[in-house]
């Protein structure tokens, strides 16, 4: 469906000097690599998440995807387009929402803006009326879509974009920080949104966000993107096997113990008695399980995995 | 192709139909600006009758043939404004990134970006100015012939405009700074309220061959008249096509090296 091969972007930034001859001139520009060599294939019906630093290149991927950039070099296919071609047949099957842009009209009502994509996607009264209602009915929004876009709340406003987006019953969605500013309620509203659509409609989704929690509600499959390079493609499951070498041994002791037999499992990072947490490396663990086994007395013993955010820190940490 | 012509003028009525709500939500504002326009075209008409009260010919024109020159500017003038009002728009489009929307949707750009906010108001005003150009040519000796050329002048005059407007979107995808750009194509245009001729003579050819004003709004109404040559005919032609393949050329070369906010 979507496949990515060597693609790579240069932007051109001019950099002010300050002196007004040489900035009208002479202008100089800086050559910023936005992705370097990028390559992944996306299936049907996948939901992956980019996600990265600012300035990483996931946006940018996003909008080469879509057709909106063109490419400095590489090979991109998506649907068998080549999107920057930006054919009629290709747009019609794709969407992007990007959460900090709009398409609705600000002096007019959402339901405009809808009747507006009815005639540019050609959707027929009953696929509009359909889709419409089953849409608003995720959302409860069958109210709002009435009211002057410009009266509605940030998170009004982005049900309102999410709806006008997909009325078309896009195969692809790009989706470019649809939660930022949001509050936790329709952060929620929001992902539970995508889930839905994604299940009801079985399209590909496209996920690019800071947070965290987005992706681990959404998305089975991650790429992490950094300074314009894949850094990591594959499920959230398997990147704490490939990455994580940190295991959590929490411990709730059953009766008082010496000291020196605690500090032979390492040096615990919470030491309340009764309960001992001791962050220990993955390859030692089933000797540390063992010793515990043998030598502590405990009523309670968890053994809990790297946070994935922690695991994402330390991988950008690597490469700078 | 019928379809696809039926599909353009149905999302292209929509979108005027859009543009006359948001316009229609302030109505002293509306009023103003139509009376300002009123007042403008009033004022310079009482100018020209100033001048030739004082004399009978301006450059070899008369009154009647520079009233109608006048009139003729207005009709361009107003009609590519009618038609073009969203590229006066288009700098906040391109930065506040919400452009990159525009080209995810399965039409022409053009058709949101140059035609998207087709202004009804500057339409009525279009009328009377119709009215009077026809009173005031048809006061006059010309033949079918010549009215039709220029008739057909005037329309290539149109896609002129259209070529400057085209330009000036492909000149916001270079540079944001296409107010400037505009607010030149406006102050150039209003010096074709007045027949080329009364510019010195490398102005002159300025207006007819560089930044072709002349070509838009003195050669319709030169042919009108029986005073364009053959030679200039086909250059019109020549000049208008050149600018508009030129312009999309520049709309095409601005979309390979747009960047789009915060990319």
């Amino acid at each position: 469906m979507i496949v990515v091969k060597n693609l790579i972007k240069i932007y051109k930034i001019y950099q002010k000097t300050g002196r007004l001859i040489t900035d009208i001139f002479f202008r100089k520009y800086e050559e910023v690599l936005a992705l370097d060599k990028v390559s992944f294939e996306i299936g049907k019906n996948e939901l992956v998440a980019f996600i990265g630093p600012n300035g990483a290149g996931k946006t940018t991927t996003l909008k080469i995807l879509s057709g909106i950039l063109f490419p400095t070099a590489g090979y991109v296919s998506v649907l068998g387009f080549f999107p920057f071609e930006k054919k009629e047949a290709f747009l019609k099957q794709i969407s992007f929402i990007m959460g900090q842009r709009n398409q609705l009209i600000p002096d007019l009502t959402a339901m405009d803006t809808f009747l507006l994509n009815k005639e540019i996607y050609e959707i027929d009264d009953y696929q509009f009326k359909k889709n419409l209602q089953k849409l608003t009915a995720i959302f409860s929004a069958e109210k709002i879509i009435h009211q002057p876009v410009k009266m509605l709340s940030l998170g009004e406003r982005m049900k309102m974009e999410f709806i006008a987006a997909l009325l078309h019953q896009p195969r692809i969605v790009f989706l470019d920080e649809p939660t930022i500013g949001l509050d936790i309620f329709s952060q929620e509203a929001i992902r539970e949104f995508i889930k839905d659509y994604q299940k009801e409609f079985k399209a590909t989704i496209i996920l690019t966000s800071h947070y965290l929690e987005d992706v681990k509600r959404l998305a089975k499959r991650l790429i992490i993107i950094n300074k314009g390079k894949i850094l990591y493609d594959g499920s959230l499951t398997a990147i704490l096997q490939r990455f994580s070498q940190i295991k959590y041994v929490s411990l709730i002791l059953e009766k008082k113990v010496k000291q020196e037999a605690l500090f032979k499992i390492g040096k615990p990072i919470v030491y309340q008695l009764p309960k001992v947490i001791f962050q220990v490396e993955k390859k030692e663990l089933p000797r540390i399980v063992a010793y515990i086994n043998n030598k502590i007395p405990y009523l309670d013993l968890v053994i809990e995995d790297e946070k994935i955010e922690e695991v994402i820190k330390s991988l950008f940490k690597n490469q700078r | 192709m019928f379809k696809k012509i039926k599909r353009n003028l149905k999302i292209l009525l929509l979108l005027t139909y859009n543009s006359l709500k948001i316009t229609s939500q302030s109505r002293q504002g509306m009023i103003f600006f139509t009376l300002g326009k009123i007042l403008r075209f009033l004022l310079l008409f009482g100018i020209i009758f100033l001048v030739f009260s004082k004399t009978k010919i301006i450059a070899g024109w008369s009154l009647k043939q520079v009233i109608i020159l006048y009139l003729t500017f207005n009709f361009i003038d107003t009609f590519s404004q009618v038609l073009y009002r969203e590229v006066y728009r288009f700098r906040p489009l391109v930065v506040s990134g919400n452009l990159d929307l525009i080209l995810v949707k399965p039409y022409h750009p053009f058709l949101r970006l140059l035609l998207g906010g087709v202004d009804l108001f500057d339409l009525l005003l279009l009328l009377p100015y119709l009215f009077l150009l026809l009173l005031f040519i048809f006061q006059e000796n010309v033949s079918f012939f010549s009215f039709l050329l220029y008739l057909v002048l005037v329309v290539n005059g149109l896609i002129i405009a259209t070529a400057f407007h085209i330009g000036v979107l492909g000149f916001g995808l270079l540079t944001t700074e296409i107010d400037n750009v505009i607010m030149i194509y406006r102050d150039l245009l209003n010096l074709g309220r007045f027949p080329i001729e009364i510019y010195q003579q490398v102005i002159s050819l300025i207006f007819t061959f560089i930044i072709p004003i002349g070509v838009m709004i003195t050669f319709p109404v030169k042919a009108l008249f029986g005073f364009l040559s053959f030679k200039n005919i086909v250059f019109s032609f020549f000049i208008s096509f050149f600018l508009l393949w030129l312009s999309v050329k520049l709309w095409q070369i601005g979309l390979k090296r747009y960047q789009s906010a915060g990319g």
